[in-house]
């Protein structure tokens, strides 16, 4: 076996000393936390921290305005997807979890669109790659949701007709529309 | 006569039903406690009607899961002995504590009853075999679950305890040397005498250097980190591996209540047991000054609140301990024992004789 | 001869040959959208201009034809500055909307834009509005506005089709392509104009939309429409949402090749690789059990084969077991067969000539009447005349002197009718090994899964006795393997038989074995082709 690490000096090699160094400072924050714990309790210094812990379901941390969360669809003023099934997501998609089957629209203008969209977040790696690439402003993940757990496989598939009622989430909009509004005065990012 | 069994009888009720409740509130103790020194909340989640009570139920919770899992036995394996094993680790820890003495002796009703549930005259004896009986617990575990990997992880649970065991035995002579007696009542008498007239006179006072070592070698006799090769929870294969439900859950009842004996005979041993400095039968006596006396069953009440109190403090220093070190490699752990705990607790009743014969 | 300078280098070319076809010949390629090789020349497009020293302007390559002491400049600032403005030209009118665009990633528009031009449109007035999404006949569809008006699919169905049914309408910027008022493209080599089409003016509904073109992997393949062996190209797809999802092959493409197939396909053989995927593809070996067929394991199956084989041929004797193979199997395939048949089991009744077999409709082009891509290297290895005749077998197995039949991928029911199937019911064994369920199968006590074209290595040998190889493209469907494999693993329990592991050696052994192939090896063969030497009166 390689041991790796330096020799002790003498003191060290009493344990003891490093011991009780190490238990001094476990110690003290113990006692100071356990201080301030009493103390809120108390109601007293309300503004010290006694943990650096976020109870995560009552207390969220606020989100980056780039944080990448559950995907959605924008979606045209008359409801149905941006979209034109260019695949452009799914070719950059890493973990390949993006599947279109694009289709033949029946107005000449749009021409393409998704059959179907799916988007199989077990496999999604969240690198907002699909986003970047989206060249139609239909692609985002500014929902701020993080997926939710299901049952099943199918439960874990998105599929286009919930992407499409899927809103962004708001102050982290990141879409020039917004779903179903027609176009904004003024681009959110300030582009 | 049939008033001495009731009244044996009860004093067992009192002190198991410390030494269990303590265990269970341990179990949370030890969360909440590594919570607060490394700055979190802790196990908070438990909760019965919104109640949450600072995670409180959570042991409820714990017991009622293990309670309700299924009981696996290893079908191969020796059904009976699988079941023992986690009894005898509980069933050693526990009686342990028999003959602990937690107070004074009461004079109520012109009956004198030591707070002490059985007062041997082999007590340290009692307390070293006892301890050293937990061994069977680990190696029946081990072996009856037909597993490779239990046994092999019994084993070296078999070895740790029996080597620091030795040194366990020999801190305690020197304890046993500086007071005289094996019977721990006298022992923790011994401890009610002042040196120079002010300093008590306990076991870390008479043996600072045996307390240190019996300390850490019972820390490796409950195996807990940073001795706790026998199961590291998440690394290396233990004994209990085979073990699901209550028998898992008695495993680690079992090393709580040890915990709790632990802190129990070091502060019979090293803190003084019941004895509350210039507290005597009579009240408050600082030596040569002046007495203030109080009324005896506050003095015996006083007492034992005292003993509890080392005993839970201990139980506190033990779990930080616990979350402040990382974990010995086996081979630094038999160094360990072997090349400086054994050496250094013979040194220990080397020096002990020689200032027993000095003085 | 004349010797010209382009670029710095010196070429001798034959007389006539154009700059363009020169230039190409030192490397260099010269942007064009209308020229095509095999088509008129037109000078529509003006994209593949050059500098010619001493001359006065820009001149078009295409259609120029080189002199002696030529000196001509691909890659000067004035032809850089020209392919701009054409490029910026033809782009005023073209919607910008690659991403929907099928021809997207093989588009010479686009790779020329991102090459010559990289610039933001200046244009600031509306774009002229064409018809978009036009149905031409069966398999096309015309999208006006990204048409560049080069005209070869113009010149394509009047020179090489030989139906003079598209053309150019409207003046300027307007024009525009169509079919002639009430006519459709009809002809049999419309997917043509899907490859020619340099954007995506023309796209073939079969691939319309399906997958993105750099999405697909390409493996040089030969078309097994039918006997002519037109060189081409497998383009599939690994990606295993796509491969879960079903479809995994989704085009053939024509590959140049002088001697067979110029550079054009047919529609017949283009669109005929839907069986690969289908959901009649037989994929794991079965067993019939009663009215059903039962899904089992090769080692199951094979030793139910082997065991009835030879049961069949210690009771009745090897006269009582026949073989149909199909022309539709590699040589390499046909070979192991043979082997298996006729050397170990001494079967003499193998015949693969099913009456009608060559009864399609063919054309003058590229389309012949044998719709089997292998009929002569079938011929060639002796799978016909040995023993009984296919009809001959119907006949004997209904009588019950054949006991056993073993079908290769081949279809009695379909050729021979109602006869057939009587016969085949009444027969004691009849295997059936295939890629695809048909009538036949329907009717086999064993099912064994073989490979289709684009699945296995091999050889086929078309028409003119010409020697082509095919790739693997893709593993086989499910547990399906290569005949060839599948005569090898029985053959190991029916005898002595060599443990060919690939399809190259089975190839050796043949070219070892068997006239025609003496000599030959897949190096030899190469990728376009080798023409055999055949025995006399035979070509």
């Amino acid at each position: 076996m390689k041991i790796v690490g330096h020799n002790l000096t003498t003191k060290e090699s009493f344990y003891f000393f490093e011991i009780a160094k190490g238990l001094w400072i476990t110690s003290r924050h113990f006692i100071y936390n356990m201080y301030f714990h009493i103390a809120h309790l108390l109601g007293k210094y309300p503004e010290v921290p006694a943990a650096v812990t976020v109870q995560y379901p009552e207390e969220k941390v606020p989100l980056s305005r780039r944080w990448r969360g559950r995907h959605r669809i924008n979606a045209r003023p008359d409801g149905s997807p941006r979209c034109v099934a260019c695949m452009l997501c799914e070719t950059v998609c890493p973990v390949q979890c993006i599947h279109i089957v694009a289709g033949e629209h029946p107005d000449p203008a749009i021409e393409k669109y998704p059959v179907s969209f799916e988007i199989d977040v077990t496999r999604c790696c969240w690198c907002g790659m699909c986003e970047e690439a989206c060249p139609v402003d239909a692609l985002y993940m500014d929902t701020g949701k993080s997926p939710e757990p299901g049952f099943s496989r199918e439960d874990l598939l998105y599929r286009k007709e919930q992407l499409v009622k899927e809103m962004p989430l708001p102050g982290c909009q990141r879409s020039l529309n917004a779903p179903g509004q027609g176009p904004m005065e003024a681009n959110p990012l300030g582009l | 006569m049939c008033l001495d069994v009731i009244i044996t009888l009860l004093k067992i009720a009192i002190v198991f039903g410390f030494v269990l409740n303590v265990a269970a509130i341990l179990s949370w103790a030890e969360r909440k406690q590594s919570a607060v020194m490394q700055d979190r909340i802790g196990a908070n989640r438990a909760d019965v009607l919104g109640f949450r009570i600072f995670g409180l139920f959570h042991p409820i919770a714990d017991t009622i899961k293990m309670l309700t899992k299924e009981d696996w036995v290893p079908p191969a394996g020796d059904a009976f002995i699988h079941t023992l094993a986690p009894f005898l680790a509980l069933f050693t820890a526990l009686v342990v504590f028999a003959v602990i003495p937690f107070g004074d002796t009461l004079h109520i009703a012109g009956r004198d009853i030591p707070l002490q549930i059985a007062d041997l005259n082999v007590g340290i004896l009692f307390i070293v075999a006892f301890g050293g009986l937990g061994f069977y617990s680990v190696v029946l575990a081990g072996w009856s679950s037909e597993n490779k990997y239990s046994l092999l992880g019994s084993i070296r649970a078999a070895a740790q305890l029996i080597s620091y065991e030795l040194a366990l035995g020999l801190s305690i002579v020197g304890v046993v040397m500086a007071y005289g007696s094996i019977e721990l009542d006298d022992i923790v008498r011994g401890q009610g005498q002042y040196v120079l007239g002010v300093i008590p006179y306990w076991g870390i006072v008479a043996q600072p250097l045996g307390f240190i070592l019996f300390f850490t070698a019972a820390m490796a006799e409950t195996k807990r980190v940073p001795f706790d090769l026998p199961e590291s929870e998440s690394e290396i294969i233990g004994y209990f591996t085979e073990y699901s439900g209550m028998k898992f859950g008695a495993f680690w009842m079992g090393e709580f209540i040890e915990v709790i004996s632990v802190a129990g005979v070091v502060t019979a041993l090293y803190f003084g047991g019941w004895q509350i400095p210039f507290l005597s039968n009579q009240g408050i006596f600082i030596p040569g000054l002046f007495t203030i006396p109080l009324p005896h069953l506050l003095v015996v009440l006083l007492q034992v609140s005292a003993f509890g109190l080392k005993v839970l403090f201990f139980c506190w220093f033990m779990l930080l301990v616990r979350w402040t070190l990382p974990r010995f490699r086996y081979d630094q752990l038999m160094a360990f024992g072997w090349k400086f705990m054994v050496p250094l607790a013979l040194v220990n009743i080397v020096v002990t004789g020689l200032i027993k014969y000095v003085f | 001869m004349p010797t010209l300078t382009i670029d710095d280098q010196q070429v001798t070319v034959d007389q006539g040959t154009t700059i363009l076809d020169a230039a190409k010949k030192l490397g260099i390629s010269i942007p064009h959208f209308c020229y095509h090789p095999r088509l008129t020349k037109v000078d529509a497009c003006r994209m593949c201009l050059v500098e010619v020293k001493d001359a006065p302007k820009l001149v078009t390559s295409c259609s120029n034809a080189v002199r002696d002491n030529m000196v001509v400049f691909t890659g000067t600032p004035k032809v850089e500055e020209a392919r701009k403005s054409i490029l910026e030209f033809i782009l005023i009118n073209h919607p910008l909307d690659c991403p929907i665009c099928d021809k997207a990633g093989e588009c010479k528009l686009q790779d020329y834009y991102f090459r010559h031009s990289r610039q933001p449109s200046r244009f600031k007035d509306y774009k002229v509005k064409k018809h978009k999404v036009v149905d031409l006949g069966a398999t096309m569809v015309l999208d006006s506005e990204r048409c560049v008006v080069c005209s070869r699919c113009v010149r394509f169905c009047k020179e090489v089709a030989g139906e003079e049914n598209l053309g150019i309408f409207n003046r300027g910027d307007h024009s525009e392509i169509g079919t002639y008022p009430g006519k459709k493209i009809e002809h049999n080599y419309q997917g043509n104009l899907a490859d020619i089409c340099p954007v995506g003016a023309l796209t073939a509904k079969d691939f319309r939309f399906k997958c993105r073109s750099w999405l697909l992997c390409k493996v040089d393949t030969i078309c097994p429409g039918c006997s002519n062996g037109c060189n081409a190209v497998v383009h599939f797809t690994l990606r295993s949402f796509d491969g879960i999802k079903g479809q995994r092959v989704f085009r053939l493409t024509p590959r140049e090749n002088n001697d067979v197939n110029k550079i054009w396909l047919c529609d017949v053989g283009r669109w005929g690789y839907s069986f690969i995927d289908s959901i009649d593809r037989l994929t794991t070996p079965a067993l019939k059990k009663g009215e059903d067929f039962v899904k089992s394991d090769w080692d199951t199956v094979l030793r139910e084969t082997a065991s009835g084989l030879k049961t069949v041929v210690e009771r009745y004797g090897p006269s009582a077991i026949g073989v149909i193979p199909s022309p539709h199997l590699t040589n390499e395939d046909l070979y192991a067969l043979k082997c298996l048949f006729s050397c170990v089991l001494k079967v003499t009744n193998i015949d693969f000539k099913l009456p009608g077999l060559d009864k399609g409709e063919g054309d003058k082009l590229l389309l012949k009447a044998d719709r089997h891509p292998n009929t002569r290297g079938a011929e060639l290895l002796g799978l016909s005349g040995t023993g009984l005749s296919a009809e001959a077998m119907m006949e004997k197995v209904k009588t019950g002197e054949i006991k056993a039949l073993y079908l290769v991928g081949s279809d009695p029911v379909k050729y021979i009718g109602e006869k057939a199937e009587e016969a085949l019911s009444r027969a004691e064994l009849l295997i059936f090994q295939g890629t695809n369920f048909n009538a036949s199968c329907k009717l086999a006590h064993v099912i064994l899964p073989g490979a289709t074209f684009v699945e296995k290595e091999g050889t086929f040998t078309n028409y003119q006795g010409r020697l082509q190889r095919i790739n693997k493209a893709l593993e086989p469907l499910g547990e399906a393997q290569a005949d060839w494999e599948i005569f090898t693993r029985l053959g190991k329990r029916l005898g002595s038989y060599p443990s060919y592991k690939y399809a190259e050696e089975v190839f050796k052994d043949m070219a070892r074995e068997v006239a025609p192939f003496t000599g030959l090896s897949y190096q030899k063969i190469g990728p376009q082709g080798i023409k055999l030497t055949l025995p006399e009166g035979k070509s």
